[in-house]
């Protein structure tokens, strides 16, 4: 059985967003909408301060609090390990949002909202309605690229891998701090990078063990 | 807040409570206030409390509920998992109460004392208590939220219901309806009493739940959220209906106008409280505080 994960290199993420912008340009995320954050924070007191930088995503835990708070069945996880919303069948009330301790879910109020306000749609955001139409009045959240891991798969390429088959942040990091592959395949890349740097998950404590693990 | 700053300290959830989420907080407040004064009607045996605590659910928490979907009309769409999910075992407590309520309400006008009668009033109080108690089940399965992380929550949602309810039904009374009086404002001092002693434990055991859980607490004591605490749940909510208690038990009653200012009180306590529990929940921050 496979389970989709990735880890993160908290040393080499330098922060430029590139993580950021090319899951915006992926899904054609509108203006709010963040499936990739990266955090920054300062901690310590001069003259010892220090910034940490984290790349954060859902989790797409193993034990998913929103697929559990989710009263319509809209938000789902699939034998990969990958949580996905139907925004068919979503009904906009919001409880897995606020379910989720890491936060990772958006809501998506309005769907005429513009990059440039005023100015109308641009051509990119024109191609991005038609072509990743999400429903406004439902909650989207980051889906670990299913699209391009289950094309990629078809073609018979390795997500983590092969550049086509893995989630645009992974391929777009210039400082390489993403990995990306099958966390129940002990030989994966990602799994000698959990075992060798004693990689860690974001609030173990919650109980949803997320697979996205973070290594420094 | 910008992008890279979400989550990096303590973060409040807004989305049930700000902007349309004040419409969660107005539809908590009306499920709890139907639910507690439908069960404080069965016990004063109230037909009037009965349909208006019917009428409170079906207008007003229905109504608010839909209006804060995103796809209201998916909205049937949410019974779905009752086997998961609170939000649809809520959903449907609040169907069996309204389907219950409705033939409860038909069968006492039409046929009063027969048993048919009687097995409705069971199964739509059984709902009731339901309708008024789920929402701190749901609160509570969001373990992100240490504040709201309390067996002590849904007790809180029934007793703070019963309370606005006995309000209600007072003022029921006092519009000439079919209600004990005497005995409606025995209930509700007990249920002024018990809802104070528990608000205080909640809020005090909330200190042990973690960093976040006492950040709440801060928050709620000396925050923003510190003026609708003080004036609304502990001087209207507490401190002047249990003034107007003792100052009633001396002069030996109460005055119209006395009980009006007191329901009056109560319903704001009510409605600050649940203000207060939803600005409350705050989720602890994403980032540990070092890691290299």
């Amino acid at each position: 059985m496979t389970r989709w994960g990735m880890v993160v290199h908290l040393q080499k993420c330098v922060g430029c967003y590139s993580c950021v912008i090319s899951c915006k340009q992926e899904h054609y995320l509108p203006p709010e909408v963040f499936w990739n954050r990266i955090l920054i924070s300062e901690t310590g007191k001069y003259p010892t301060v220090m910034k940490q930088m984290y790349p954060v995503l859902c989790g797409h835990c193993k034990e998913p609090a929103c697929v559990k708070a989710c009263p319509t069945g809209a938000t789902s996880q699939r034998e990969d390990g990958i949580v996905m919303v139907n925004y068919d069948e979503c009904v906009g009330c919001r409880y897995c949002l606020i379910a989720c301790p890491y936060q990772q879910r958006t809501y998506y109020a309005d769907g005429n909202r513009e990059y440039f306000p005023g100015q109308g749609l641009t051509e990119l955001e024109k191609i991005g309605k038609e072509l990743y139409p999400l429903q406004p009045g439902t909650v989207v959240k980051c889906n670990f690229c299913l699209e391009r891991v289950d094309e990629g798969i078809k073609q018979g390429l390795r997500p983590g891998v092969d550049r086509e088959a893995t989630p645009a942040c992974v391929i777009a990091c210039p400082a390489k701090a993403r990995y990306f592959g099958d966390l129940e395949e002990p030989q994966s890349e990602i799994c000698q990078l959990i075992k060798e740097r004693r990689a860690f998950q974001l609030h173990p404590e919650f109980g949803t063990d997320p697979s996205v693990f973070y290594i420094v | 807040m910008k992008p890279y700053e979400w989550m990096v300290k303590f973060t409040p959830q807004t989305e049930w409570i700000e902007q349309r989420g004040l419409l969660v907080w107005l539809a908590e407040v009306s499920g709890g206030l139907g639910g507690g004064l439908y069960l404080v009607s069965l016990y004063l045996d109230s037909l009037w409390g009965m349909f208006v605590s019917w009428s409170i659910v079906v207008a007003l928490k229905g109504g608010f509920h839909l209006a804060y979907l995103g796809k209201p009309l998916r909205f049937w769409r949410m019974v779905l998992k009752p086997q998961n999910s609170w939000m649809s075992r809520g959903l449907i407590i609040v169907f069996l109460f309204i389907g219950f309520g409705a033939l409860q309400l038909i069968t006492s006008y039409l046929f009063p004392g027969t048993a048919w009668e009687l097995l409705f009033k069971g199964l739509a109080g059984i709902t009731a208590f339901g309708t008024a108690m789920y929402p701190g089940f749901a609160m509570n399965y969001v373990n992100g939220i240490p504040f709201w992380n309390s067996a002590l929550l849904p007790i809180l949602f029934i007793v703070y219901g019963i309370l606005d309810g006995f309000g209600i039904v007072i003022a029921i009374a006092l519009s000439g309806g079919d209600v004990n009086i005497a005995a409606a404002e025995v209930g509700s001092r007990i249920f002024l009493i018990i809802s104070a002693i528990i608000l205080g434990i909640y809020l005090w055991s909330a200190t042990y739940v973690g960093q976040a859980g006492k950040y709440s607490v801060k928050e709620l004591l000396r925050g923003s959220v510190a003026p609708v605490l003080w004036l609304g749940v502990v001087l209207c909510g507490i401190a002047i209906p249990i003034v107007i208690v003792i100052s009633s038990s001396f002069v030996g009653g109460m005055s119209a106008p006395l009980l009006i200012g007191g329901i009056m009180c109560d319903m704001i306590g009510g409605l600050s409280l649940k203000y207060c529990l939803l600005k409350g929940g705050i989720y602890a921050p994403l980032i540990p505080s070092t890691t290299y």
